[in-house]
């Protein structure tokens, strides 16, 4: 009762989004005289054998797990109130250099895999950190310089893979890097099926889902049980508290977009390390793009980025059932970008009624909305050094 | 906006004696959890006086104001404008109802001009567009009516504080108020400005206006108010009248007992030197210093005040001293360690206690909750933290124990910190600063806007702390406070300390003039 109690306000909003953008969908395909229920049924249709089901399942897991690394790269930014929008260029530059750095080195099993992971790690982080060092020395707000650092690093990405980075033939249809060889590849998940007494489907469930439960759950514990998640905190809160409390506004905003560029390196991980073994022309784009949504519906959670990243991928998912039921598979489309605007709406609703109660004097919630949450607007910028004071002017 | 079709050229000049009143409140009482914030309030405004509300801060005037402003709507009690009852749902009502509220902190945009500011948001329009002339005219015609001298096509960046404020008077008018609201319009001015505002005030009722202006300064509520409504923790306890009313008299109405006194007896002053400044020098991005080359001293068992009209480089010191702002020439000295490169949070786990000048800017995390509200500035240090991480147990169960000691009013510690009132607020940050035993607390504007009682309280417990050895600067507007408490006080005026005086003999008149200048001070550039 009291879980319910104290999560139901953080779930009204996420959850009243949902359904808002349902019905607004389904107008949308009323007016395109698409029958909706019929729609969201091929949506909910996984098939009929427990087999079939089990493989729809590890395909929306496997989508899953990218959209809640991308998400809580977005989000751990997020709650200082810094917008890292270069999430995708960050992910996919790492991936490409990971995947090279892989195919170039033979290493024992988990070293290798590891290495691969560093290099990742590393190449994403200091491509956000560009951000920041531009922020902090220059003033550039973050939202700009990272969505251009999307297209230089997409340029990079291109230019690698078909100069320095090629591995595929002259004339192949797909230009690829090297496959990463096999002491680089990461098993799938499928045992516990076995164990489960389940069908093991034919897809193999990432075995990057076990990095992604321990950097949520470490991400978790960094923002809410440590003084640095503190000093995060408070710095999306009040920069101008924050400071005075003595957290260093230009270091943090540093530390937080190398964490959050590090994250970011792990997006491309699941697919390239489980499946693809190499970066291709036609690599999973777009996921740091959706990202920012999945964060924006999971709160900044990490918790509830796993449930909005599910969703995403169940969404995703339908895409291919809706074409070959001849429905347009845009719908997907509309339905998450209706999701989005509908999260951003209800989470200033539900922020301003958290407030108001709060302002009432009624101990809102633990756990309520915080500042930070993405949706409301501003974009907040450390102080410059010496700027000068919001009172109202010295005299003379 | 049904505001705008009336213009502020037809008030009810004149009303005659027996008139209904021009704002009558009965029985107002409004409660939030916890606290009842203003109880049943009485107020009676006749038409085309200038009728004041005088309380301590935190009596709650702001809250009644509010209520009047249609920003909340009271639980009991009614409100009556010119005998009819009325309910406001919000602001936009009561403007259309002829209430206009001049705001403390002027609500204007720099880059416009003076004309742009005042239709901004009920703009006259000619076919659907927007007729600038048409509000220049009326502009022009406000201003000479009231004699607000403004230019509509200037600038507002280029504006005065005073100017500001006639804009923000204006801007009311425009909307066709008949009473306006008046909310602390003197903290911000210098003296002069005050006597021209009351000019203005005084051309306003001349045309029949009604005017409610709050304050807590005695003195100048004296010089212009027809009538005077008090108020003490949150109700009403009388109307005084200014001309048989002495400033003593009306104290002890909103105080209700002798007043506390911030008066220290006996020096503490030691002989070891906590902080030191030598020709510290602020710079601004224009070009004036803020901070001219300033030398202090702070000894431990010393309070040392700054006395200075705001806005005279106050902040900027305590900024430099908490390392805030970086510093264009000059050192600090912590003892005999030169810290002037030592980062904020270095300084804070020295020995720096801080109480700022704007708790919501650099004290409190609004949105947070109270216990991270009190580890705010000690998230590096027991009982906040253990290690790298935060002790939330211990955190909650010290925030409960200060909330305790220190008379917090909330619910407890995973109250948010907006919930609470200022004085609440204020004394959760002195609770949090004194309790980690800081050598030495900056203390801006220690009890702004803190009840009576609270004020006591943390007069006695800084008068405590000094009697242990803390070196207190104290900077503050009370002039009181600053005589009482200080050891040794300083002068600031335009950046520089240009007068030490000796707060044993000097009076809050004569500190005064050192303030304006008006004593020739020798260093005042």
């Amino acid at each position: 009762m009291s879980v319910v109690r104290r999560l139901g306000p953080a779930l009204l909003a996420p959850v009243l989004a949902v359904v808002v953008a349902l019905v607004i969908s389904s107008a949308v395909m009323a007016a395109l005289a698409v029958n909706p229920f019929d729609v969201f049924g091929v949506m909910l249709d996984f098939g009929e054998t427990p087999g079939q089901q089990i493989t729809a399942m590890v395909v929306i897991v496997n989508r899953a797990i990218p959209l809640f690394l991308s998400g809580l790269a977005v989000a751990v930014a997020f709650r200082m109130g810094l917008f890292n929008i270069g999430v995708e260029g960050q992910y996919r530059l790492a991936t490409i250099v990971a995947a090279a750095a892989g195919a170039a080195v033979t290493l024992p099993g988990p070293l290798h895999i590891g290495f691969i992971v560093l290099v990742a790690v590393v190449v994403a982080a200091l491509w956000a950190g560009i951000v920041a060092v531009l922020k902090v020395t220059r003033g550039v707000s973050e939202v700009i310089s990272s969505i251009m650092m999307n297209f230089i690093a997409l340029g990079i990405a291109s230019y690698l893979l078909t100069g320095p980075f090629r591995g595929s033939p002259e004339g192949a249809s797909i230009i690829a890097t090297a496959d990463i060889p096999e002491s680089g590849q990461m098993p799938g998940l499928n045992g516990i099926f076995d164990l489960f007494g389940l069908a093991n489907p034919p897809r193999q469930l990432y075995g990057f889902l076990l990095i992604a439960i321990v950097v949520g759950v470490l991400i978790a514990v960094l923002l809410n049980r440590t003084r640095f998640g503190f000093d995060l905190k408070a710095s999306g809160m009040s920069p101008s508290a924050a400071s005075a409390s003595g957290v260093n506004a230009r270091a943090m905003v540093i530390k937080t977009m190398l964490l959050s560029g590090a994250v970011a390196g792990l997006i491309g991980l699941p697919d390239l390390l489980g499946n693809t073994h190499s970066y291709t022309t036609d690599f999973t784009a777009g996921l740091g793009f959706l990202g920012i949504a999945v964060a924006l519906l999971g709160r900044n959670k990490p918790f509830g980025i796993a449930l909005a990243a599910l969703l995403f991928a169940f969404l995703d998912r339908s895409l291919v059932p809706l074409q070959i039921a001849d429905y347009p598979s845009s719908v997907v489309t509309i339905v998450q970008g209706t999701i989005v605007l509908a999260v951003v709406v209800a989470n200033e609703i539900a922020r301003r009624v958290a407030r108001r109660s709060a302002a009432g004097g009624t101990a809102a919630p633990s756990g309520g909305p915080t500042a930070g949450d993405g949706s409301t607007g501003a974009v907040p910028t450390p102080p410059p050094p010496g700027s000068t004071d919001q009172r109202q002017g010295a005299q003379l | 906006m049904a505001a705008t079709g009336v213009t502020g050229s037809s008030p009810a000049a004149g009303s005659p004696e027996g008139a209904p009143l021009a704002v009558e409140l009965r029985g107002i009482t409004k409660r939030f959890p916890g606290v009842v914030a203003n109880r049943d309030i009485e107020l009676r405004v006749r038409r085309g006086e200038v009728h004041a509300i005088v309380g301590e801060n935190g009596a709650g005037k702001s809250t009644l104001m509010k209520t009047l402003y249609g920003m909340h709507r009271p639980d009991e009690g009614s409100i009556l404008l010119d005998g009819r009852e009325v309910h406001f749902r919000s602001p936009a009502d009561a403007i259309a109802a002829g209430i206009g509220m001049v705001h403390q902190h002027f609500m204007l945009a720099d880059n416009f001009t003076v004309l742009e500011n005042i239709v901004l948001g009920s703009e006259p329009t000619k076919g659907g567009r927007l007729d600038l002339a048409e509000g220049r005219r009326r502009i022009r015609d406000i201003s000479a009516r009231y004699a607000l001298d403004l230019d509509p096509d200037e600038l507002v960046e280029n504006l005065g504080v005073g100017d500001r404020q006639r804009v923000e008077i204006a801007k009311v008018l425009y909307r066709g108020a008949t009473t306006l609201i008046l909310d602390e319009p003197t903290a911000v001015l210098v003296p002069q400005e005050v006597d021209e505002l009351f000019g203005n005030l005084a051309e306003l009722k001349r045309e029949g206006l009604t005017v409610i202006f709050i304050s807590h300064k005695l003195d100048e509520v004296r010089k212009v108010a027809d009538s005077i409504t008090v108020i003490r923790r949150g109700t009403t306890v009388g109307e005084a009248d200014p001309k048989t009313t002495t400033a003593r008299q009306l104290a002890e109405m909103m105080v209700g007992s002798e007043l506390p006194s911030p008066e220290t007896r006996t020096s503490t002053v030691r002989d070891v030197v906590v902080l030191e400044l030598r020709g510290v020098t602020v710079a601004t991005p224009g070009g004036r210093p803020a901070v001219d080359d300033v030398d202090l001293t702070i000894r431990e068992g010393e309070v040392l005040g700054i006395a200075g009209v705001e806005g005279n480089g106050q902040a900027e010191l305590v900024d430099a001293i908490m390392g805030l702002r970086p510093l264009t020439a000059g050192t600090v000295l912590f003892g005999d360690q030169d810290i002037s490169s030592w980062s904020t949070r270095d300084r804070r786990e020295a020995g720096f206690g801080f109480i700022p000048e704007d708790r919501h800017r650099q004290g409190m995390l609004l949105e947070g909750t109270l216990w991270e509200n009190r580890i705010l500035g000690h998230q590096t240090r027991p009982p906040a933290s253990k290690g790298w991480f935060i002790d939330r147990k211990a955190s909650r169960s010290d925030t409960a124990r200060i909330m305790k000691d220190y008379d917090v009013r909330a619910p407890g510690p995973d109250t948010l910190a907006v919930a609470l009132s200022g004085g609440n607020q204020q004394k959760l940050i002195v609770g949090r600063e004194m309790e980690s035993g800081p050598r030495l607390l900056v203390a801006a504007h220690p009890t702004r806007g803190v009840d009576v009682g609270a004020q006591a309280a943390i007069w006695e417990l800084l008068k405590d702390a000094r009697a242990e050895g803390m070196a207190i600067l104290l900077i503050s507007a009370d002039l009181d406070e600053l005589i009482g408490l200080s050891d040794t006080l300083r002068v600031m005026l335009r950046g520089r300390l240009v007068a030490t005086l000796d707060p044993g003999t000097c009076t809050p008149e004569q500190l005064g003039g050192h303030m304006t200048g008006a004593h020739g001070t020798a260093g005042a550039a």
